[in-house]
């Protein structure tokens, strides 16, 4: 079965208060993959806030470092420029005053200068500006003592009026305040340096909070749109599948869920409608079933009743005249008078188990017909003549042709047909009247018409006067009878290649009619 | 002078209106129909002292005929024997008026017996 078809049929069975969408079901993305959609989108965003706050936080690491290790180098310098200072300090107080101690203090350092200048030099390196900066700053000292420091004090030890003169004061100014100048170019330098890697970081890190604020964000949202999604379209549906199943318990098999909702939910409420079809149709089929047993039993019944009914007649005939010639001594005449009944109603009985027994035969297709060459006009007229003794309150009339009616036919079958429509006549027609038969060539058929002035047939059992142990209301009317005779007769002609059928009016009478194939003249 | 009961037999099989003849026997009145018309024509005409009556009657059915019986007062003596082929329970036809109720195929010396039995009530 296709996936449209039992939804095209829950359509049209759909009651009112059902929900019910979808004429077509197209089949959506499964559940499964949708969830593996929105986890991967989840780790994602996860992964990219935790990059973001990772970046963050080695740019500040870096910044941090830069500092420290510009803090070093900015001890160093200022370290340096201090021993220049106090070099020159010294410098200064020795020529002014020739006190020795100034002159320890020159020699203490000049002997620290040269380590004071590689730790800054060493500190430096890493950046060719700086380093470039630091090393002219290293020159400019060793100038400084080489081309100054050490001249002057020669002059003190040798002329000490000329070192003390203005001009030998005013040179080491100049040079220190150059040293001194150079110094803060390269500490301003440095902590600029410093100061721009500290932006940088709080920047990265302002955008990582700001990215990870948003993807928080992201992450609420889609858990929430996820969440509303599961409910929408996996619990609700869900419930209204455990709802419907509650009520296909209770006996409501025309219930169908609307076939909506993704992948599997779609896949479960379809399958739901399939199964609850598939009970109706099941249910259905048990009742037409319990239907026809109900009719095959009341049928049966009906059956048992004419058996009993159609099998005791005869015998209360045969076991109450028996019963009477055993006990009482009667004439001669009479007794054989009341042999005779019980002889012709014992035969009644036999011809009543054969009746049955050709239903049974005719239902198994194993009717034998023993065809001989007969004129049926003679037939007509010797069962005309047995059935116009039986009743006296009818009259028979008889229209044959002169030519004899050839066909090719089992007689006593035959004759069974014309007993069969004659006491029919009779019976159908209790308060008397014409029973007309006739019988006339008709093309390469010959037909018999057989008809009373009876009580007809109703138009509601027409069709079913034809149909097994069907008597209308003959019963209630006192007619007797199996309700096989016109079954047996026309399934008779029918064997011979004829065919049988009647025409009525209902407080009229009937008129039936049989056709068989005419035998050839040749 | 004696009175001689008459008997009405209403049976539509030839054969059983005979065999209920033979069986009553006696120097009864008899009379006999085939009918339930006819039936119910000779009740109010004889006006008999037993109908023996068979249920399925053409005409009119033996049940109708039985009311018919029970429903005219100058019928009140008249005692009913239903006799049938059918499948009617006994109480309901005895509770419908019949004084008797014979099942077909019946021993004709019985039927004798409820005759006498009827009659001399």
């Amino acid at each position: 079965m296709s996936a449209t078809a039992p939804a095209a049929r829950a359509g049209l069975r759909a009651r009112a208060g059902v929900p019910f969408r979808a004429a077509t079901r197209v089949r959506s993305v499964s559940l499964g993959t949708r969830m593996i959609v929105a986890s991967s989108i989840l780790a994602a965003i996860v992964a990219g806030v935790f990059a973001a706050f990772l970046v963050a936080t080695l740019q500040l690491r870096h910044s941090t470092s830069r500092a420290t290790h510009s803090k070093d180098v900015s001890l160093a310098a200022l370290r340096l420029e201090g021993r220049v200072v106090e070099l020159e300090t010294a410098l200064r107080g020795y020529v002014l005053t020739g006190e020795p101690r100034f002159l320890e203090s020159i020699r203490a350092s000049r002997k620290l200068l040269p380590a004071s200048i590689a730790a800054v030099r060493r500190r430096a390196s890493g950046t060719t500006a700086q380093e470039r900066r630091a090393r002219g700053l290293a020159n400019e000292i060793r100038a400084y003592v080489d081309e100054y420091v050490a001249p002057l004090l020669k002059f003190a030890h040798t002329d000490p009026s000329v070192a003390r003169s203005a001009v030998a004061t005013l040179e080491g100014k100049r040079r220190t305040d150059d040293i001194r100048s150079r110094f803060q170019r390269f500490l301003s330098v440095d902590s600029e340096r410093v100061a721009n890697s500290v932006a940088t970081a709080n920047r990265t890190a302002d955008a990582a909070i700001a990215f990870g604020a948003a993807g928080l964000a992201g992450m609420t949202l889609l858990v929430l749109v996820f969440g509303l999604f599961l409910a929408r379209s996996i619990a609700r549906p869900l419930r209204n599948a455990a709802e419907g199943a509650n009520r296909l318990a209770a006996g409501d098999l025309s219930l169908r869920l609307a076939e909506t909702g993704p992948g599997e939910v779609g896949e479960l409420t379809a399958s739901f409608n399939t199964m609850a079809a598939s009970l109706e149709q099941g249910q259905a089929e048990l009742k037409a079933q319990n239907q026809q047993l109900r009719e095959s039993e009341r049928v049966k019944g009906e059956l048992v009743g004419i058996v009993s009914h159609e099998v005791r007649t005869p015998l209360a005939s045969v076991l109450g005249f028996t019963s009477l010639l055993l006990q009482h001594d009667f004439d001669e005449e009479s007794r054989r008078r009341y042999l005779g009944i019980i002889d012709s109603q014992a035969r009644r009985l036999a011809e009543l188990v054969e009746d049955f027994l050709d239903a049974r035969r005719m239902e198994e297709g194993r009717i034998e017909l023993r065809y001989e060459s007969l004129n049926l006009s003679e037939l007509l007229r010797s069962k005309v003549e047995l059935f116009s003794g039986q009743s006296a309150a009818h009259e028979f009339a008889v229209d044959l042709p002169e030519e004899p009616l050839s066909v090719e036919a089992d007689p006593r079958r035959l004759e069974q047909v014309l007993a069969n429509l004659l006491s029919n006549a009779i019976k159908y027609s209790p308060e008397g009247g014409v029973v007309r038969v006739s019988a006339k060539a008709e093309g390469p058929s010959v037909s018999v018409y057989v008809s009373d002035d009876g009580i007809g047939i109703s138009e509601k059992d027409r069709a079913r006067v034809f149909t097994k142990f069907f008597r209308g209301d003959a019963a209630s009317r006192g007619i007797s009878g199996t309700g096989l005779g016109l079954v047996l007769s026309r399934e008779i002609i029918e064997a011979h290649g004829g065919e049988m059928g009647f025409d009525s009016s209902p407080g009229m009478g009937s008129i039936f009619w049989f056709r068989l194939p005419a035998r050839s003249a040749g | 002078m004696k009175h001689r009961p008459t008997v009405l037999i209403c049976e539509d099989e030839i054969s059983l209106r005979e065999l209920v003849r033979v069986a009553v026997d006696s120097d009864y009145r008899i009379a006999e129909t085939g009918d339930g018309l006819e039936a119910t024509e000779l009740v109010k005409e004889l006006r008999p002292d037993v109908v023996v009556l068979d249920l399925m009657l053409p005409g009119r059915h033996g049940l109708d005929v039985l009311r018919d019986i029970r429903r005219d007062a100058d019928l009140s003596h008249t005692r009913v024997v239903a006799i049938t082929a059918g499948n009617y329970a006994k109480e309901a036809v005895l509770a419908q008026g019949a004084d008797r109720f014979l099942r077909k195929p019946f021993d004709p010396g019985e039927l004798k017996t409820v005759v006498q039995e009827l009659l001399a009530a």
